[in-house]
């Protein structure tokens, strides 16, 4: 029913005003976010909307679609009309193994989405409690060798970035079996990590930076080719020997599929210059989140990239015995 | 030490100009809602949910836990002047408060219920402070199987507890769980029971829901009750005279402790705390007879005991996460909307929020205090407003809310089918709360019971080999045993939840 009204009010405002790109922005404009208010997603979101605003000439209003980990935003995005004013966020690989994974019923594919600039690039982290038996990233492999599927280990969520990382890991250390718990998001990873409950966590570096620096929580490593400048004293998996443990979560803006190319020019000049602006370095950091500007090919070949990788581990964690 | 830092960072919190006006608003709405008969407090609760969107989760819980007391508060007022309860924990309150009331005491009645509830919530504030932070931390090393043996636990007292016999409450509860069910599968992420509407990926919202068989359906039942006469009292003299003073302070303090006690088991709902309290004075009075004719311990013991249970029952919903009645089941909705899901994490994980919450209690039940002894006779006069105009503002204000609540058409469309359904399971008798429990229960049941699971390798052993997990499910089936021996007694069932 609200898609039909929406519907009509964009018809209406389609055919009184000239939906060209001269005239883009002749609104405020949307910027779905598909998760809720608060989170990372949302936090970024909102900085970047608040200094890109200014240069944009309209209010750019984040709006939250949260639900379904984030299947619920991107299905409300490819309906949309493809004219600049109602773009959001998409979270790879989240996106893509939505699409990927059959269960989810995605009415929308990689097609659907035109990128328009990326934002946030945050490596995955393994991590342990502070006083775990586990020192190194060695101890776990070594560990989950010895007995196999009987080290718990904890993503942020099925078909998470942190659940393929666990495969990518089992994947890079033969033999190596994890026992896969799969918690509803960092806060969860914490609570059941200090109680013993859970072995070790695989997350972000975003989302443990506080409990690495108060001494609660022990980071094992990095997923990523260079260390984090939030966990400079941090080994990349790379270093210690696993260079196909590559894993991250990026934020970047998107819209539906049929962007005009000028529209498409406009948003990302526009969002280019306030993701470079000093003020939002400064508040993004200190949320220890990582700057990753990509836009065009760069931007379209990461996509493309990361949809390979997703398919070819999502394929894996559908078909491995304990999922 | 560490408790006292805390508190004060809260009391400061709370007593900004801002969150002193929410509380305030809340206070004020909350006491209107109790005097408008019909809207108890899960209702009045639940259709004001969407009013605190757009204020930050401290200022919104704020404001919603004032709601919450405040309709708890002013429903004594309707007790007291028609003779009819504002809300269902208010219904003992009629026996002593209306003959007071004819007796031209009714201002003395509606001022000792006020200084009762004060102390009452206050008191039980204050054990709060103490109890809940050792208890948040114990619960802090339950794992997923714990807790999931202790929602159990509690839908077995919810369920045992509901006043019915046990087979239509175990139905209801069962059937909040199904409709738990229909949504995202929490788990694998694919959906179920969505029947391809994309407005039930979410599932089904649980604030329409409560709008609808709470709020829609009360006014619904409202519409057929009869107009009641305001009776004419003095409403001048608040205070008691010295003797009524010494006969009313023991009741206030035997129904704080009776209060306080019976919140801190989930289930037990407001209604059993004041009628065991005002039973208790009437066993313990040297004039039993006067019981029924105005005695102010009739007043006074069970309006403290309803204040006292009222703030002791956020003890479990703060510290473990278990609503204890339909309201807190309805707040704890309210709070997981705000990002914020009630159980001894959020001490841990939040404790400017929680301690911020918990100082404004002590502030609304001043607030409340000063409403309730200069304004009362302001409350008194909202009783002559025509029912009929009331109940259309109301079920507008409904349509309006749920549709707010994420501008969805669909949500208004649940909202008004659980009224009808609400209304429909009221004429037929069946219980309501144990339905509302499930439905936010289960989310959380299912996922503690799925992560207990996966931890075990999908071995079932784990629920019985560990010690305090086990303990709980003997708890859990024990309840719902002595449940099917024992029936309560016919004047204790929640007509009203």
């Amino acid at each position: 029913m609200y898609r039909i009204f929406t519907a009509a009010a964009l018809a209406v405002a389609a055919a009184t005003g000239n939906a060209g790109a001269q005239d883009f922005p002749n609104k405020p404009v949307q910027l779905m976010v598909a998760f809720p208010a608060g989170g990372s997603t949302d936090i970024g979101a909102r900085i970047v909307a608040s200094i890109a605003e200014k240069a944009l000439g309209q209010p750019i209003v984040v709006v939250n679609k949260g639900g379904a980990g984030g299947q619920v935003g991107w299905t409300e995005m490819v309906r949309q009309r493809p004219d600049g004013h109602y773009i959001g966020y998409i979270n790879l690989p989240a996106t893509n193994t939505v699409i990927l994974d059959p269960d989810r019923k995605a009415i929308f594919t990689e097609k659907d989405f035109t990128p328009i600039i990326n934002h946030v690039l945050d490596p995955g982290v393994i991590w342990v409690k502070a006083d775990s038996q586990y020192k190194t990233v060695q101890d776990l492999i070594d560990a989950a060798k010895k007995a196999p599927n009987t080290l718990r280990a904890a993503t942020t969520g099925i078909l998470s970035d942190d659940h393929l990382a666990i495969l990518m890991t089992e994947e890079a250390a033969p033999g190596a079996v994890f026992r896969l718990v799969h918690l509803e998001g960092g806060a969860a990873q914490f609570k059941e990590l200090m109680a013993g409950n859970i072995d070790v966590a695989f997350d972000n570096v975003g989302s443990i930076v506080p409990r690495v620096r108060s001494g609660e929580v022990r980071a094992l490593a990095v997923m990523d080719d260079a260390r984090s400048k939030f966990l400079p004293d941090v080994p990349t998996m790379k270093e210690l020997g696993y260079p196909t443990v590559m894993s991250n979560s990026t934020r970047g803006i998107a819209g539906p599929k049929g962007m005009p190319a000028a529209v498409v020019g406009k948003l990302r000049e526009v969002l280019k210059k306030a993701m470079d602006d000093p003020e939002h370095v400064s508040k993004l950091e200190s949320q220890g989140l990582a700057i990753k500007v990509m836009i065009g090919d760069e931007y379209e070949k990461y996509f493309a990239d990361t949809h390979a990788k997703a398919k070819k581990y999502t394929d894996w964690a559908k078909n491995r015995p304990q999922k | 030490m560490d408790t006292l830092q805390h508190l004060l960072t809260g009391l400061a919190a709370a007593a900004s100009l801002q969150n002193l006006s929410f509380a305030l608003i809340g206070c004020i709405l909350g006491t209107l809602i109790g005097v408008l008969p019909g809207l108890g407090p899960a209702a009045g609760t639940a259709i004001l949910i969407p009013l605190t969107f757009t204020l930050d989760p401290i200022g919104a819980l704020i404001m919603l836990s004032a709601i919450y007391y405040g309709a708890m508060y002013g429903g004594t007022i309707t007790s007291v002047l028609i003779n009819v309860p504002g809300e269902a924990a208010s219904v003992v309150t009629c026996f002593d408060g209306y003959q007071m009331a004819k007796q031209g005491r009714g201002g003395t009645a509606l001022g000792i219920a006020a200084i009762g509830s004060f102390v009452g919530g206050i008191a039980a504030t204050l054990a709060l402070i103490v109890v809940a932070p050792p208890l948040a931390r114990v619960a802090l090393s339950f794992g997923p199987p714990e807790f999931f043996a202790l929602m159990l636990v509690g839908l077995a007292l919810i369920t045992g507890l509901s006043g019915q016999s046990l087979l239509p409450a175990l139905v209801m509860a069962v059937l909040g769980l199904l409709v738990a069910l229909v949504g995202i599968d929490p788990v694998r992420g694919a959906p179920r029971f969505t029947f391809g509407v994309p407005s039930l990926y979410d599932g089904v919202g649980f604030i329409p829901v409560v709008m609808g068989l709470f709020g829609v359906a009360e006014i619904l039942l409202t519409i057929e009750k009869p107009y009641r006469q305001v009776i004419k009292t003095n409403l001048s003299s608040l205070l008691p005279s010295r003797p009524e003073w010494r006969r009313a302070l023991g009741a206030i303090g035997r129904g704080t402790g009776i209060g306080f006690f019976l919140g801190l088991i989930p289930g037990v709902g407001s209604i059993i705390p004041t009628f065991v309290a005002y039973v208790f004075e009437k066993r313990i009075s040297k004039t039993p007879e006067q019981f029924g004719q105005g005695a102010i311990e009739g007043v006074a013991a069970p309006e403290t005991a309803n204040n006292a249970y009222a703030n002791a029952a956020m003890i479990p919903l703060l510290t473990l996460g278990i609503p204890s009645s339909p309201t807190i089941a309805v707040l704890m909705g309210a709070f997981i909307i705000n990002g914020l899901t009630p159980g001894p994490f959020l001490f841990k994980e939040r404790p400017d929020l929680v301690w911020a919450v918990i100082a404004s209690f002590m502030i609304g039940n001043v607030l409340l205090l000063v409403l309730n002894l200069p304004f009362v006779g302001l409350w008194a006069r909202l009783l002559h407003l025509p029912y009929q105009y009331v109940c259309v503002g109301t079920l507008l204000f409904c349509v309006i809310g749920a549709y707010s609540l994420q501008q969805s058409v669909f949500d208004v469309g649940v909202m008004i089918a659980c009224g009808i359904i609400g209304y429909g399971l009221r004429k037929v008798d069946l219980p309501i709360a144990p339905l509302v429990l499930g439905l936010i229960l289960g989310p959380f049941i299912e996922k503690s019971l799925r992560t207990s699971l996966e931890m075990s390798g999908g071995d079932f052993s784990i629920f019985f080999t560990r010690p305090l997990c086990l303990g709980l499910l003997v708890i859990a089936a024990a309840v719902l045993a002595a449940s099917m021996l024992r029936l309560p007694p016919p004047q204790l069932r929640e007509s009203n939840p």
